[in-house]
This record gives structure tokens, C-alpha cells and sequence, in this order.
């Protein structure tokens, strides 16, 4: 018997109509069906991927494969996380149930992309994701908020006309938009160039969608501007479900470096490279805590860019667990972002300082997040970063191993000036006054601390994890 | 059949191209929006284009009627912000908004 994954989609639908109907007058029924919703879907899905018979079985009862079980994971934890945290946040706002309700339909049409098996209908979810993310980034109603929905829709929705053209395009070729046909056509060993024209303006949408390099501009803006909770939630998942993930399961498909398709496979590398060096030193001299973190994100996307570049089964392990830790991490920096913008008023990094004594929990939670973007070994951070280095350097692009090396170095540097800027230091006036976040909103950011410290502790299982999941998928 | 095909292929590069200069060039935020649609008739069409050629009408013909609806969708999106930020700013000119600066 195979066990499907739909009702992941459709509860959460569900319950996003539900809302909209039964708590309009009473607020506080729209966070417990959001919230209750949401711990279910995690509750279960944690069943099925720490079951120890559906790990004996590697998966193969289920519809899907292990990667697919991953991501739904991680797109529960973080909007589950989300929402505990916007549940104390939004104390003020009188539409709390819009919110729960468009965050659902985000999640739905997230576990809508993962679990797809064609171009088109991963195209569909993208869209509608799109459409619920760009209503909660100016779910805030002020200048920064519409500002920052009007570049997200400018750069998003040409990018989802790239990928249209090389759907058609694709049709045209090969008259298939299905993976597991696609995968035949690879199969069978030559790739004539109208269907790689195709493939490539699919690629090109989705790296606008992810927001590297040439392409980063709406990243800044859109995680700056939108409304605090939310850049936590867009930053977590809904910009690596949206571009990052497809970008993966392309390389999956097309395996760039066994056909020997180098133009394809050092192009992706060269964006990769150069988004990582680009976020890490623009990061440097921001004064913004969310936009430092934007850059820091743009740095981090490159790494797992990098690895889809190189295409090998240890590069594209690196690059899943990558994105899973980089969702447990940002949001975990975007989340705190949000506290130290409700209790001092300001994001500005200049006014900060000395917060460990105000704001204890807060303050060591973010060290840990930071150590775990930095790389520092026993956190979880470091062994993903390590694996694409080493799967960079067996793979014989040594000049990006290094290059990737070297980033690391300058990330940690940019995180201790920030460490030493905002927690650590002299206490300004404003730290002073500065109270910390009720338990509620400290809850999910200690859960998502406890992940990135028992994920880095417990490597030896994840790695045996992710193995099961790539024999399945990729050999 | 190889002459008319060239030509179809021919007018919807043209108005992808329509579109994307329409996009490039104009600064009002209405034009970038007809300019996002032009663009996506034209993909619209080549879908429906590749349907005919490579005998696979029906799936082209789902593929259409969805985009179609994804398409209404998209621009009611894109027009209800573009009140928004009028009533807001007092204008729908794209180089105003510098509001967000590193």
C-alpha cells in the first residue's frame, strides 16, 4: 500500500477557507485553527520520516520519494514556527484571520510544488504561491510594504513568462513536460539543442525566482520591506520552494555533468560563485539587521546553486541539506529580527547594543543560528557547507571549493562585527528599555534551535537520511 | 505546413518582444502591467502553437484554459496593489519608489 502525501495540500486549504468563514468576528478561533492545523501536519509528517519501518523500506511505500518527505517537513516546521510567533506579534491587528488564512494557502501551494510531478503543475503552485506571498508582503499597510510587493511582482511574474515560453518550447521538442519522461529522454543519452533552449529559460526563470546574483534585486527590497513575520516565512521557505527547489530537481533531471553539458554546468557554478562572494561582502557594510540578513541569504542560495551546478549524488545531498538548514537558520535570524524590531522600534544595527542582558533568549538563540551560517563545527551549518566543498573538490572544481572556503571565512567575519554590534558591547539607551518577547514567541524560536543543534549532533543519522533519499531519486 | 508554422513562430516572438519593450522602456506601472500581459498571450499562444504541431491539442488546450485563469488572477493582483500604492504615494511612477536603501 502506498501512502499518499495530498491530504498535506489539502487539509491546510481546508482550514484556510475555514477561517475565513467561521472566525470573522472572533480573532483568537483564527489562531487556534492555524496553529492546530499546522502542529497536525507536523506532528504527522515527523511520523512518517522518523518511522524506523518506512526508513527500512527506504521510503518506497510512499508516493513520493524521501526528498519530497524533507521538504514537507521543512515547510511545516517553519510555518508552523511562523505562526506560533505572529500569534504574539500581531497583537494589534484587527484581521489576524487574512493572515492565518493566506499563510495556509502558502503552505498548501508549497506542498502543492514538492509534491509535483510535471513542469505545468509545479508551475500552477508556483503561481499561486506567488499570488498568497505577494498579498502577505503587503499585508503591512504601509509605503515599505506596498513598495516591496511592487518589485516582487515586477520580477516575479517575467520570470514566470520564461518559464512558460520554455514549457512550450519543451512541448514543442520532446511533447512531455512529465519528470519521469523526461528522465527517459536523459536516459537515452542525447539532448538535441532546441529542447536545452527550452531547459535553459526554465532554469533562468526559476534563478530569478531564487534571487541570485544578476538577479537579486527584489530579494533586498522584498525582505526589508515586508511585514516582520512574514520576511522570516519568505526568506525560510517560500523563496527556496519557489526557485531553489525547482533549480535542484532540474540538475536532478538533467544530471548537467554526467552529459557532459559543461556550458550549462559552469554557468550555474559561475552564479553561484559569484552570488556567494557578492552576499557576503555587500553584507558587510549593511547598518539594516533585515536587509544584512537579505545579503546573507543571497550568499547562502549560492552555495546550494554551486552544488546543483555540479550536479554529482554528494553535491545534490549537499545542496538538500543545505536549503533544510538554511530554512531552520534564517528563520530562526528573521524571527529574532522581528523581536528586536518590536521591543526597540528600529532595525537600524547603529542604535543596538548590549542586548544580552536585556534580551537573554533572544540574543543566544540568534548566536547559535549565526555560528550555524558560519560554519562552526558542531552545528549543523558546518557539515552541509562541508559536504559541497568536498563534493566541489572530488568533482574537480577545486578554484570554487576554495572560492567557497573563502566566503565562509568572510561570513564569519561579518557576523562577529554584527555579534559585537547588536548583543555583545556597550548597552545603548534604548537596549536599556528593551524587555524580552513573551514565552510564546520565544517557543518556536527554541524549537528551531533545538533542530539546528540535534541535526548538527546527530549528522551520522541525517547522512544515512539523505543517502536513502538520493539512491531513490537520482542512481 | 513548414511555411505557415515559421510564420506563426515568427508573431509570437514579435509580441513576446512587444512586450518586453513595452516593460523595459515605460516607467508607469499600468503600462508595465499591459506589458506583462502582451507577454504572456504571446507564450499563451506558442503553447498552443506546439499543441497543434505535435498532435497534442488536448493537453495544449488545458494548459491554455488554466493559464488564462492564472493570468486573471495575476492581474487582479497586480492592479489592486497598483490602487493601493496610489492612494498611498499620489503616483504610479515606477522610479519614485526609492523608499528602501541599504
Amino acid at each position: 500500500m502506498t501512502i499518499s502525501l495530498l491530504a498535506y495540500l489539502l487539509i491546510p486549504l481546508f482550514s484556510a477557507v475555514l477561517i475565513q468563514f467561521v472566525s470573522r468576528n472572533k480573532e483568537n478561533l483564527a489562531d487556534i485553527i492555524g496553529n492546530i492545523t499546522l502542529f497536525a501536519g507536523l506532528l504527522n509528517i515527523s511520523y512518517l520520516i522518523f518511522n524506523p519501518v518506512n526508513f527500512k523500506l527506504s521510503f518506497s511505500n510512499i508516493a513520493q520519494d524521501g526528498f519530497t518527505l524533507l521538504m514537507i517537513f521543512m515547510i511545516y516546521l517553519v510555518a508552523f514556527s511562523v505562526s506560533l510567533f505572529s500569534t504574539g506579534f500581531l497583537t494589534k491587528e484587527k484581521n489576524r484571520h487574512h493572515f492565518h488564512s493566506l499563510i495556509l494557502v502558502s503552505v498548501s501551494a508549497m506542498c502543492g510544488i514538492v509534491t509535483a510531478g510535471d513542469f505545468f503543475t509545479l508551475y500552477i503552485f508556483v503561481e499561486a504561491l506567488a499570488v498568497a506571498s505577494f498579498a502577505l508582503i503587503a499585508f503591512d499597510d504601509n509605503e515599505k510594504g506596498i513598495e516591496a510587493a511592487i518589485k516582487y511582482f515586477l520580477l516575479t511574474f517575467p520570470a514566470s513568462i520564461f518559464i512558460l515560453l520554455g514549457m512550450a518550447i519543451l512541448l514543442f521538442t520532446t511533447s512531455t513536460f512529465n519528470f519521469a519522461g523526461l528522465q527517459n529522454i536523459v536516459a537515452g543519452g542525447y539532448l538535441s539543442s532546441p529542447i536545452m533552449s527550452g531547459v535553459i529559460l526554465i532554469l533562468l526563470g526559476f534563478l530569478i525566482k531564487s534571487g541570485v546574483f544578476p538577479f537579486h534585486t527584489w530579494v533586498l527590497d522584498a525582505y526589508q520591506g515586508a511585514y516582520s513575520p512574514v520576511s522570516a516565512f519568505l526568506a525560510g521557505t517560500i523563496t527556496k520552494i519557489a526557485g531553489v527547489y525547482a533549480v535542484i530537481k532540474i540538475a536532478m533531471i538533467f544530471k548537467f555533468f554526467d552529459l557532459k553539458l559543461y556550458k550549462i554546468s559552469e554557468t550555474l557554478m559561475f552564479i553561484g560563485a559569484a552570488s556567494i562572494l557578492f552576499g557576503a561582502i555587500a553584507a558587510m557594510r549593511q547598518k539594516d539587521f533585515k536587509r544584512m540578513l537579505a545579503y546573507s541569504s543571497i550568499s547562502q542560495i549560492g552555495y546550494i546553486i554551486i552544488a546543483c551546478g555540479l550536479a554529482t549524488p554528494l553535491a545534490i545531498l549537499g545542496a538538500i541539506f543545505h536549503m533544510f538548514n538554511h530554512a531552520a537558520f534564517k528563520t530562526v535570524l528573521f524571527l529574532n529580527g522581528a523581536s528586536l524590531e518590536k521591543s526597540l522600534n528600529t532595525t537600524n544595527m547603529e542604535k543596538m547594543g548590549g542586548l544580552e542582558h536585556s534580551m537573554p533568549w533572544t540574543s543566544w538563540s540568534s548566536v547559535i543560528a549565526l555560528m550555524s551560517t558560519a560554519g562552526i563545527p558542531p552545528l549543523s551549518g558546518f557539515w552541509s557547507k562541508l559536504l559541497i566543498i568536498v563534493a566541489l573538490w572530488e568533482g574537480g572544481a577545486k578554484g570554487y571549493s576554495v572560492t567557497a572556503i573563502g566566503a565562509g571565512i568572510i561570513t564569519l567575519a561579518y557576523f562577529m562585527v554584527m555579534q559585537r554590534k547588536v548583543f555583545f558591547g556597550k548597552i545603548t539607551d534604548a537596549a536599556k528599555k528593551a524587555e524580552e518577547m513573551p514565552a510564546l514567541m520565544l517557543a518556536p524560536v527554541m524549537i528551531l534551535c533545538a533542530v539546528i543543534i540535534m541535526s548538527g549532533i546527530l549528522f551520522p543519522y541525517c547522512y544515512n537520511y539523505l543517502i536513502e533519499t538520493i539512491t531513490r531519486t537520482i542512481l | 505546413m513548414t511555411n505557415i508554422f515559421s510564420l506563426d513562430w515568427y508573431f509570437i516572438s514579435l509580441l513576446f518582444f512587444i512586450g518586453l519593450y513595452c516593460m523595459l522602456v515605460s516607467r508607469n506601472m499600468l503600462r508595465q502591467i499591459i506589458g506583462l500581459e502582451i507577454m504572456s498571450k504571446s507564450c499563451l499562444l506558442a503553447i498552443i502553437l506546439s499543441g497543434v504541431a505535435t498532435n497534442n491539442v488536448n493537453l495544449a488546450q488545458a494548459i491554455a484554459i488554466t493559464m488564462i485563469l492564472i493570468e486573471v488572477v495575476v492581474v487582479a493582483i497586480g492592479l489592486s496593489v497598483l490602487i493601493k500604492a496610489y492612494r498611498i504615494t499620489g503616483s504610479i511612477d515606477l522610479w519614485k519608489l526609492s523608499k528602501l536603501k541599504g
